[in-house]
Parts: structure tokens; sequence; C-alpha cells
């Protein structure tokens, strides 16, 4: 009878259960798309170059396998938050505490189950979905990839099944030790309030003092790579108190300011936000402090993952002056040709005699030809012009490049018009090609390329045109940029569910408050922005402490990549969308639960 | 002379038609003149808290016209309807509806607030009605350190600030020991006397019913008996209360 009850309990707060189904099974799909890269092994040892990545990913776990129990955790509160009241009153009307607690264990355990199974399935398409979804988005080349990983599957399985076990062992405990009454009316237990000004200025100061400690820290290493060892552990440690003691006791202090400023305060329901914000910044300082810290580590992830992009460009670009180069190109070519957006056309004759290549002086004069020249300690490359390639040893090796590999070994001659009639041999043209932009035109070049490749076999191997050094090196650095955005988005992923628990879970305790309000008189529309501020004081509070932390922490990355901070507004959009669809969907869930 | 509430005819109906339906008020007319306090009395059930919901444009009546104020609050929009609680209408709830992280001087800011009153307004504003009901000495506090009386004299204090048109009681003394109780009646009719503020308090209490000028007895939604205090003493309106209850739960 009472299990029946209890299953009707559930359907009464379908909506509320939804959330949390919804909320745990994302934990699961995260963390088994975390897991299918990370153990791995085939897909780590051949996408990525560095030895660091078993370890990062290894560090990854860890720090995911932390937020996912602090993110159970609250889901669990909301759970219990949700469901107390109902057992209380089972227990009022009589029925026995060990009953009741069997009965939240199997709850618990079985909404963790459920939630665990339909989650790994999830994470199964979703991992499919987002690797296929990357691989395009970012032409990348990426190996032993594979949507379902069975290790990875049962230790997602055998993780969740052990902290819903925890879980429902907590919770059958907690309330079997909790008093009827005070379930019954536990959302009415007034809050506590705190006021120790002196020690909030400490803190605050402390704070600021740390995190300029941290951030120092990671300046420095950044130049100094030997410090690098010492540097990430002092900075790690400083960031994480200071951004702690910072949103304690720094937001705190601007938020008393802000309601001493009375013109302010005193409007509409500014003061009511405040408070509630500061009686959050109470309750939340913790899970603020390790979403801004998630939130830095996973924008982080993506931006150098990015980066990692960007070395692509600068490295193929640093190879070859021309994107395209055809020898005798035939009409299908000169038809591609043609659609490029071309920025420079050079085409070379030469004839050769079977020992030497010859070229005209003239060509050169006419027709500089140019060149990528790449200066090995900065990584920095430039473009050059050279009209006499047979005094620049870079021009002439970029010359040399172009030519079929038959001809690359013999010696290049740069003659006279007459000289040059006077060899007898056979004559090729070199048509060169700079566009635009490479990227832009990739698909075309792809497409010469390709052509080149069928009407010149011998070029597979040898490759010398950009397109080649272009997939070469794609395909160095492509694992890397894909694991860098697969773990940011799955940290991503979590941390703003995190947010959305903790603040979903606070949301029961604050329906009378908004009743109260409503009937007062205050708007609905009134309420509804109320609410959209406040949570998105939340979430702005870590997402504006964390931006902050990867500015700087980038400089770590200084000496690593070619200029780490090059289009970095591309992983700040695609974290900042996602994170606010996050924003958009907590404020929407938060007004279902507490206005009418 | 004017009326500040006047209901005529109000009928509410739950349940959609063709369902299983149920009349909560039928046929309810009454009013209330500028300065009176009135009390409305009845059961559990009997339709009190549907009528005071109506009158505070927190529900809306099947038929009928309810003007207060000289408005006719049945036929404002949501947002209309929000503006006229907040303008006209002042509150006291039983579990006195503080809330908890605003200070008592904030709580009863809040309306003045909500009208976006200038800042340098608001203060002189709270600050006399706070002497008025005697909170100048707690106005820095947090509802949690404060006690039962005390919360429901800054809930009171809140109903008043912004000068309404009329003030609803639901069961304000509900949550109160008898002293606490006492004390807030009798401020409560001070205000009255005093200030000419009109007071419509429900309540199944005939003890603080027995502060009013005049009580609606209220029945299975409909209006039955009413009584009125005239030149008696409050004792004697109490014990006429109590034999009137004795007659009318028959």
């Amino acid at each position: 009878m009472l299990n029946k009850l209890a299953l009707s309990g559930i359907k009464h707060r379908l909506r509320d259960y939804t959330v949390l189904f919804s909320g745990l099974m994302i934990a699961s799909a995260i963390f088994y798309m975390f897991m299918s890269l990370a153990t791995n092994q085939a897909f780590l040892s051949s996408n990525s170059p560095a030895a660091a990545t078993s370890f990062i990913f290894g560090f990854g776990i860890v720090l995911l396998a932390i937020i996912t129990i602090v993110y159970v955790n609250y889901a669990n509160t909301f759970l219990l938050s949700m469901r107390q009241k109902e057992y209380g009153m089972f227990m009022m009307l009589g029925a026995k505490s060990s009953k009741i607690s069997r009965m939240i264990f199997v709850e618990t355990f079985a909404i963790g189950a459920i939630s665990t199974l339909i989650g790994s399935a999830i994470g199964v398409l979703a991992t499919g979905f987002v690797g296929r979804w990357l691989i395009n988005l970012l032409d990348m080349k990426v190996k032993h990839f594979s949507s379902f990983y069975l290790p990875a599957l049962l230790w997602t399985l055998l993780f969740f099944i052990v902290i819903f076990m925890f879980s429902a062992i907590r919770n059958s405990v907690s309330l079997r030790r909790t008093k009827v009454l005070t379930l019954l009316n536990r959302d009415s237990q007034p809050v506590k309030i705190k006021r120790n000004g002196v020690m909030k200025a400490v803190q605050a100061l402390l704070g600021l003092i740390l995190l300029a400690v941290g951030y120092f820290t990671m300046y420095f290493s950044g130049h100094n790579p030997g410090f690098i060892y010492l540097g990430i552990p002092i900075a790690l440690v400083t960031i994480v108190a200071g951004t702690y003691f910072t949103i304690n006791a720094f937001v705190t202090a601007i938020i008393v300011m802000l309601k001493r400023n009375t013109k302010y305060s005193q409007k509409g329901l500014n003061n009511f936000t405040l408070s509630q914000l500061s009686f959050r910044i109470n309750d939340y300082t913790k899970i603020l402090s390790m979403v801004s810290i998630m939130f830095a580590l996973a924008l982080g992830a993506i931006t150098v993952g990015l980066g990692f992009n960007n070395q692509i460009d600068n490295v193929v670009n640093g190879q070859n002056y021309y994107d395209v180069q055809v020898t005798n190109p035939n009409a299908t070519q000169e038809k591609n040709i043609k659609q490029l957006s071309i920025q420079k056309k050079d085409t070379y004759n030469f004839k050769s005699d079977g020992k030497a290549v010859y070229y005209r002086n003239s060509q050169f004069k006419s027709q500089p030809i140019g060149y990528a020249n790449m200066n090995v300690d900065t990584m920095v490359f430039k473009l050059k012009k050279s009209s006499d390639p047979a005094k620049n040893s870079n021009a002439a090796y970029e010359l040399m490049n172009t030519r079929l590999p038959k001809y690359r070994t013999m010696e290049a001659k740069f003659v006279s018009d007459t000289e040059y009639a006077a060899v007898k041999g056979q004559e090729s043209t070199t048509v060169l090609i700079r566009t635009t932009s490479f990227k832009n035109n990739l698909p075309m070049i792809k497409q010469i390329s390709k052509d080149e490749i069928k009407r010149f076999p011998e070029l597979k191997n040898a490759g010398g045109d950009k397109y080649s050094a272009y997939t070469l090196v794609n395909g160095f650095f492509s694992g890397l940029e894909f694991m860098g955005f697969f773990l940011g988005i799955a940290f991503l992923a979590m941390l703003a569910s995190c947010l959305m628990f903790k603040i979903l879970s606070g949301a029961n305790g604050d329906v009378k408050r908004y009743s109260m309000l409503y009937k007062i008189g205050t708007r609905q529309k009134v309420l509804r922005s109320t609410i959209n501020k406040e949570i998105g004081v939340l979430f702005s509070v870590p997402a504006i402490l964390g931006i902050i932390h990867v500015l700087i922490g980038l400089q770590l990355f200084v000496k690593l990549l070619y200029k780490p901070y090059t289009n970095i507004e591309i992983p700040f959009a695609i974290f900042l969308v996602l994170y606010l669809g996050y924003y958009f969907l907590t404020r929407y869930l938060y007004k279902k639960i507490v206005l009418k | 002379m004017q009326k500040i509430v006047d209901v005529q005819n109000v009928e509410k109906i739950y349940g959609k038609a063709g369902e299983k339906q149920f009349k909560a008020l039928s046929d309810v007319n009454f009013e209330v003149k500028p300065g009176e306090f009135v009390g409305i009395m009845g059961a559990s059930g009997s339709g009190k808290t549907t009528l005071l919901n109506i009158l505070s444009t927190l529900d809306t009546p099947t038929s009928g016209q309810v003007e207060i104020a000289g408005e006719d609050i049945t036929k404002l929009n949501n947002n209309q309807m929000a503006d006229f609680r907040a303008n006209k209408i002042g509150f006291i709830f039983q579990d006195f509806n503080l809330l908890e992280n605003l200070t008592a001087y904030e709580n009863i800011a809040l309306p003045l607030a909500l009208q976006n009153t200038a800042a340098k307004k608001i203060k002189p504003a709270v600050q006399s009605i706070a002497e008025k009901l005697g909170l100048t000495d707690i106005l820095n506090h947090y509802p949690t350190e404060l006690s039962g009386g005390q919360k429901q004299r800054v809930a009171a204090a809140r109903a008043l600030v912004h000068e309404p048109s009329i003030v609803f009681g639901d069961e304000p003394t509900g949550a109160l020991d008898s002293k606490s109780a006492r004390a807030l009646l009798d401020t409560l009719t001070k205000i009255n006397r005093e200030d000419n503020v009109s007071i419509l308090l429900v309540t199944h209490d005939p003890f603080s019913a027995s502060f009013c000028d005049r009580i609606l007895f209220i029945k299975d939604g409909e209006i039955g008996q009413e009584l009125k205090k005239e030149e008696n003493s409050r004792a004697e309106f109490y014990q006429e209360i109590l034999d009137s209850l004795g007659t009318f739960a028959e």
C-alpha cells in the first residue's frame, strides 16, 4: 500500500522528476562520453604525439569523478527536498521508519539505475554525434574513435551504481535519523544569518592576493618553462583558494555596497534580489568556486584545442607560399583553378636535359617567386618574394618542391632567354597559385591536388604541395584538438548541470517567497525578471572569474603554442553559447517550479 | 457615502461545466464603508478564504461584481490586478509571510519599492509606521531574530506603509500567543480609529472578531447573519458573537 502511495507521489510530481531524471541522464551520458575517449588506449596513443595525454586524461577522470559525485549529491538533495514531506507524513500516519528508509533506498537506487542505463545509451549516441560533428566541423583526422566502447560503458555503469548505492544508503540513514516533525516542516526552517564583517574583509583581501599570486605564477611559468612543474601546482592551489575567498567575500561585499545604495536597492524588487543573492552566495560559495574553476579548465581545454588548430595553419603556411601547384595543367584543372579566389598566380617554364633543369631569369624578373620563411626559434613565418632564386636558397627550395619528384634532385640553373632557347629537352610549365585564403578554398584545392596526384602518381608519396603538408599536419594536431574540444564540452555540460541542480534544489523553498510577492502586488513580469537576474548573477559570477582565469592561464602556453590568443573569440563564443543554453534552461525550469 | 468595498451578487463555482461542480460562494452581497473595521466569520470550508481571495484579486468570481475604492476589480487584467494589489490593498497573513532574507525595515519598505517610490520618501514613510507600531528598535533585525508578535507587527507595518484603501487580514492572530494576539488587535483597532484605515478581517476566532465594528457570518458560501457592535463594550460584543456562533452553527 505504502509503495503504491509513494509511486502515486511520483506521478504527481512528474515534472520535478523529469528534471531529476534528465539531469542524472546527462551526468551519466557525459561520463560515458568522457570514458569512451579516456579508456580507449588505442585512440589516445594513435591520436596524440604527446606522452602527457594519458596523464591529462587521468587527471580529467579524477576531476570528472569528483564533479559527478558532487552533482549526484545535489540531485540527491533535490530528491530528498521533494520527498521528505511525503515520507514524513507516512511516518506520522504510523509507517515504521525502517519501512520508510527501505522505500527511500529503493527509490533512490531505482532512479539512479534507470537514469544511468538510459543515460549511457544517450552517451553512446551523443559520442557518435558529437564526434562526427567535431570531425566534420574542424576537418579532423581521428583514428580508432568509436562511439560504442564496452570498457567505457562498464566503467560508467560501475561508477554510477557505486555512487547511487552510497546515496541510497545516505538517504535512508538520514531519513531514519531525522525526527518526523523536522521532516514535515523542513521547508519552513529559518535560515541562520551570519554577520561577520571583519572576517569577510580579511577574506576578500586574501582572495584577491591569492588570485594575484596564482596569476603571476602562471605568467611566470609560461615564460620560464623550467618552472612549470612547480608553477602549475602553486597556481592550482592559490587560484582555487583565491576563487573561493573572492566569491565568498568579495562578491558579498559588492552586494552589500549595492544594498547600501538606496537609490538602486529600494527600487522595485532590487533589494529582494540582492538579499536572495547574498543569502545564496553563503550557501553557494563552494559550488560557485568549483564551477568557476571547472569553467576555466573546460574553456581552457577548448581554447588550447583550438590553439592546435591555429598551429596547423601556422605550420602549413610556413611550409609553402603557394596553395596550389600544378604541372602542365589540363583543361579540367584550368577550369578548377579559375574557381579559386586568386591572390597571386605565377607561371614558370623549365626545360630539363636529364642532368639539370633550366629556368628563364626573365620570368622571375617579371613575376618574382614567393616563398615562406619560418623562423625556427619563434615559430613565426614570414612571406617574402624573390626575383633571383639563384641567390636565394629559401626561394630555390620552394621552387624545387614545385617540380615533379624526378626533377627535384637535379640542379636548377637560371639562364637568359637565348640560352634557354638553346637548351634541348622537354619543357614543362609550372602553375603556382596563392589564394586569398587557404582555408576558404580548401575544397577546390583538395580537388585540384587530387587530380594532380591522379596524373602523376609519384606525387602521392613525395608531396611537396601545401595540401599534402596540410593533410600531414592536420592528422598530427587533430587528435589533440579533438580531445580538447571533447574534454571542454564534457566538463562544461557537467559543471553547468551541477549549477543548475544546485539552483533548482533551492527552488522549492522559494515558492512561498514568490507567492507572497505575487500576493502583495508584484507583476508576473517583474517576478520573472527578478528570477532572471538572480540566476543570471549566479551563472555569471563563475563565468567571469573563469574567463579571467583562462585569459591569464593561456600565458602558460605562450612558449608552447603559436600565438595562443589568436582567434580566441571562437572557443569563447562556442563555450558561451552552450553555457547560455544552460542558463536559459535553468531559469525556465526554475520558473516552472516557483511561479504558478 | 462612498463605499470602500461593494460586493454584489458574487458567485464562485469551482469545476468546469459538465463536470462535477462545487459552489463555494453563492449570491454574496455586502459593503464596507471607509474607516470601518469589518470581520468575516465562518468555519473551515465556509467560503471565507474564497471570498478573501476574490476581494484581493487573487481569484475571480464566476459571476457578480466587486468594487473596491470605486474600481470594478473583476474587469482587470493580470497586470492591472497586480498593480491594484500593490497600490490599494494591504495584506496581513496568518503565517506572517515575511521574507526572511530581508530585514524588518526592508520588508516594510517592499510595497513602496514595488511602486517605485523615490528612495528618499521611503525612509520617512517606513519610520513613521514603525514608530506607530513600536518597531523602531527592531528595524534592522531579520525576521528569524524576532518573536511571533513582532513579526506580525512588521507584517502589519508592511500592509499599512503604502496607505492602502483597505487592509485585509487573513487570520492574522492565528499563529500568535494570546498576549501578542491581543497587542496586535489593539494596534489594528488604534490604526482603524486614529487613521481611519478600513480593515477587513477574516477569522474563525471570536476573540479576534470582537474587535470589529461589524461581523458578517458566512456559512456554506452564503452570508447569513450580520452582527453590529454599536454601543456594546468589547466584552459584551464577544459574548454576543459566541451566542450567535452557537445558533449559526446549527
